[in-house]
């Protein structure tokens, strides 16, 4: 069953389509990737799921659910989280709070402060983080970042998980520890929707590859198909 | 010369206190919501004309006025904040442009308030007597309500400071100071919270304007006077920081008792050459990011 539907996406910017009549789905414990050159519009799809920006026109189904026209902390609620592909963490707070925001505003039902400490706790063990609690999260590495954009997301308790660019920027050790991290939250039976430009992970985790190109989704299928079609590698290496 | 020295610190320090509770407000309104609310003068002689009216006409204590002033101004406040103000971001296509818009918006606010406020009271000085009496402090004269009014600013100030770290809005407030739209994509309402920051920095203003009365006459075109030292204060402890804007307060209070002192009239003067030295050396100001 499709946990995330959208039909007709679209989104203009000026005279620009940047998404542009978009279906996609993205079942129930499926790792989705989305890939595509620069400026295909993969961080604009992304917005609209999580409400940042509204497409016009189009629908997205969450659940089910009508999620066009919510607030972004209405969709987050609902059990949609999210990563960000250049960092936006909450630089002037400490690591542990970062956490706590997500699992103190985002979660369905409110939760205790003892609850939400413990959870925080565990996340940032689970991402590799415990020992920067205290930490300031601007003075963090960008990896470490990126990991506790993770946890803070995981935090809402989210059912989707959207990973913008996890990747990006990491050496090989610290992809593979990343694509631990992927595998693992879909363990806990979350579904993950990632864009990634790292091709090894994204072929080696996906369950399903989707390929935009200037805003128009052309090609879908397992990895095997996508890496095999011949729209793609035109499309990566020029004709 | 010692006495004159003290006179100068206690005076700075009661000034200060005022001047460190209208620029929390302020800064919770610019920093956060990221309005320069021209109009935020305006909320001070609110307060200080609901103040006076309870006191003359009905012989309410102006220390009670708190619980009446608070709520009345944080109504108005919030409801701006959601009408206007949300209105205005909403349909801006930039941060700045936004902040353009809502600052010309709000001088709109000062002369609406300014005007409603005159029709209402009249353009007459108005002053009453409350603790009126001399505290004798190692030679040091002021009068009593001034001190009261000093002690309600600090606690005040410190109550703030702890809801801002220890409270779950205090948290997303200071996420939304950082970073509104992500704060919004990890859950917090941020329309909320943003008329939250509004309408407590307009009772921030409010309070300061229930003291106000008690120290000094007051007259319905105060606002402004009162707005353009409030900048100064920001600027100085640092956009965005609570904190700053506090001991902002003091630092320019004990500069403008000192630099009365000498020469009164150049007490504004000495504010603005502080100010314009700020801009080249430290924009940032003493405890900004």
């Amino acid at each position: 069953m499709s946990i995330l539907e959208g039909e007709g996406v679209t989104k203009y910017f000026g005279g620009l389509a940047a998404v542009s009549d978009v279906d996609f789905h993205v079942d129930q414990s499926e790792i989705v990737g989305l890939i595509g050159p620069n400026g295909a519009g993969k961080t604009t799809l992304f917005n609209t799921i999580s409400a940042a920006i509204a497409p016009r026109p189009g629908v997205i189904r969450f659940k089910g659910k009508r999620i066009t026209g919510l607030k972004p902390y209405q969709v987050c609620r609902m059990g949609i989280a999210r990563t960000f592909q250049s960092v936006k963490v909450f630089n002037n707070m400490p690591v542990f709070e970062n956490v706590r925001l997500g699992s103190f505003f985002g979660t369905a039902t409110r939760m205790s402060s003892a609850e939400s400490a413990k959870e925080a706790e565990e996340l940032l063990d689970f991402v590799g983080l415990s020992a920067m609690n205290t930490t300031l999260a601007g003075d963090l590495t960008l990896v470490n970042q990126k990991r506790l954009e993770v946890a803070r997301a995981l935090a809402t308790k989210p059912e989707l998980l959207l990973i913008d660019e996890l990747m990006a920027g990491l050496n090989n050790t610290e992809v593979a520890q990343a694509m631990k991290l992927v595998t693992s939250i879909r363990d806990k039976g979350i579904t993950i929707f990632m864009i990634e430009h790292v091709m090894k992970a994204i072929m080696g985790v996906c369950d399903r590859i989707m390929v935009l190109h200037h805003g128009v989704k052309i090609a879908e299928g397992t990895p095997q198909q996508v890496a095999t079609s011949q729209t793609v590698v035109e499309v990566y290496l020029g004709e | 010369m010692l006495v004159s020295a003290l006179n100068i610190v206690i005076n700075g320090l009661l000034l200060g206190g005022l001047y460190a509770l209208v620029a929390m407000g302020l800064n919770l309104q610019y920093g956060v919501a990221r309005v320069l609310n021209i109009a935020h003068g305006e909320f001070i002689m609110l307060g200080a004309f609901i103040t006076w009216a309870m006191y003359t006409k009905f012989g309410i204590n102006p220390l009670l006025s708190i619980v009446i002033v608070g709520p009345i101004v944080f109504i108005i406040g919030f409801i701006i904040q959601r009408t206007l103000f949300t209105s205005l971001r909403t349909s801006a296509p930039s941060q700045p442009a936004f902040e353009g818009s809502s600052m010309l918006a709000s001088f709109g606010l000062l002369f609406i308030i300014q005007n409603v406020a005159l029709i209402i009271w009249g353009g007459d000085m108005r002053a009453y007597s409350y603790y009126n009496f001399g505290i004798n402090l190692g030679g040091a004269v002021f009068a009593a309500n001034r001190l009261i009014a000093l002690i309600f600013a600090v606690v005040i100030g410190i109550a703030f400071y702890i809801f801002l770290v220890r409270t779950r809005i205090g948290k997303a407030i200071r996420a939304a100071a950082e970073d509104p739209t992500t704060a919004g994509i990890m859950g917090v309402n941020i329309n909320l919270v943003l008329a939250l920051c509004f309408g407590l920095g307009a009772v921030m203003a409010g309070l300061a304007g229930v003291f106000l009365s008690m120290c000094f006459p007051i007259y319905p075109v105060m606002g402004l006077e009162y707005l353009i030292i409030t900048l100064i204060v920001v600027v100085l402890g640092g956009l965005g920081s609570i904190p700053g804007s506090f001991i902002g307060g003091f630092i320019l209070g004990l500069i403008g008792s000192a630099v009365s002192s000498w020469q009164p009239s150049l007490a504004l003067a000495a504010y603005y050459f502080i100010f314009m030295l700020l801009l080249i050396i430290r924009p940032k100001g003493i405890l900004g990011k």
